[in-house]
């Protein structure tokens, strides 16, 4: 008994459905569907555009960190520490293109981030073993360089969102 | 270097490896999808979503990469060996 009013079915539709399938069935006006479609292709091109000036940012400041500490490990210390140095930066430096550029391609060509990029410190580090001109620490302090590059640009970004 | 060192390096180094990669490989795996989701939802906040998830993906694999370091310092320059 207490069930059998919430069985009985309702005629009354809500109010503007009708009128949402009158405006479903409408044929669209192609120019006001173009007009969306160019927009919206707009706004993607300019978020590209924006990860990309992103990347340019990180790649700016990690280079600039790597010349950087390249160059006060030459003069405090031997060549081979800066060379070793030098290697390990321009290694992380390629590790994170490479990362950069497979999140790119994350939802357009991919599904899943590419491991690809682990394949970097792994050569480095073997490098650095069987080779006697290039050391192991100061090349894997190299390799971390383009984290104080990543830690500047989050805490710009967090800075301009706050 | 002796049998237990070596036996010991090689175990490390798997440890390391696959212990190192467990934490990262699920954060990088929800983050990700996320992103998809919210790039999905939301394309004209494409870049800045990409630009967070690679900071956070950085920063995630640096602990994978670590554990690689470990295992590979252990395989190939061990600081135990005699």
């Amino acid at each position: 008994m207490l069930v059998f009013p919430l069985l009985q079915p309702k005629n009354d539709s809500p109010k503007g459905g009708d009128l949402l399938l009158e405006k479903l069935e409408e044929p669209g006006n192609p120019a006001e569907s173009n007009l969306e479609l160019a927009y919206s292709v707009e706004v993607a091109k300019a978020s590209s555009d924006e990860y990309v000036r992103l990347q340019q940012r990180i790649f700016r400041a990690a280079l600039i960190v790597s010349v950087l500490a390249v160059t006060v490990s030459a003069l405090f210390f031997e060549l081979q520490v800066s060379i070793s140095l030098l290697v390990g930066a321009l290694s992380g430096v390629l590790y994170l293109r490479i990362l950069s550029r497979s999140i790119g391609k994350l939802g357009q060509n991919s599904k899943s981030v590419s491991k690809i990029q682990l394949l970097i410190p792994v050569i480095l580090v073997l490098a650095a073993t069987k080779l006697s001109q290039i050391d192991l620490l100061p090349a894997l302090l190299g390799f971390l360089l383009y984290k104080p590059s990543l830690i500047f640009q989050f805490l710009l970004e967090s800075r301009l969102k706050a | 270097m002796d049998s237990i060192t070596t036996a010991a390096s090689v175990v490390a180094a798997g440890l390391a490896v696959g212990l190192g990669a467990i934490g990262p490989g699920i954060g990088q795996g929800s983050a990700a999808q996320g992103a998809v989701e919210g790039i999905a939802r939301q394309p004209e906040a494409e870049g800045k979503i990409r630009g967070t998830l690679l900071l956070s993906f950085a920063f995630m694999e640096s602990l994978t990469i670590y554990g690689l370091v470990v295992a590979l310092v252990l395989l190939f320059a061990n600081p135990f060996a005699g």
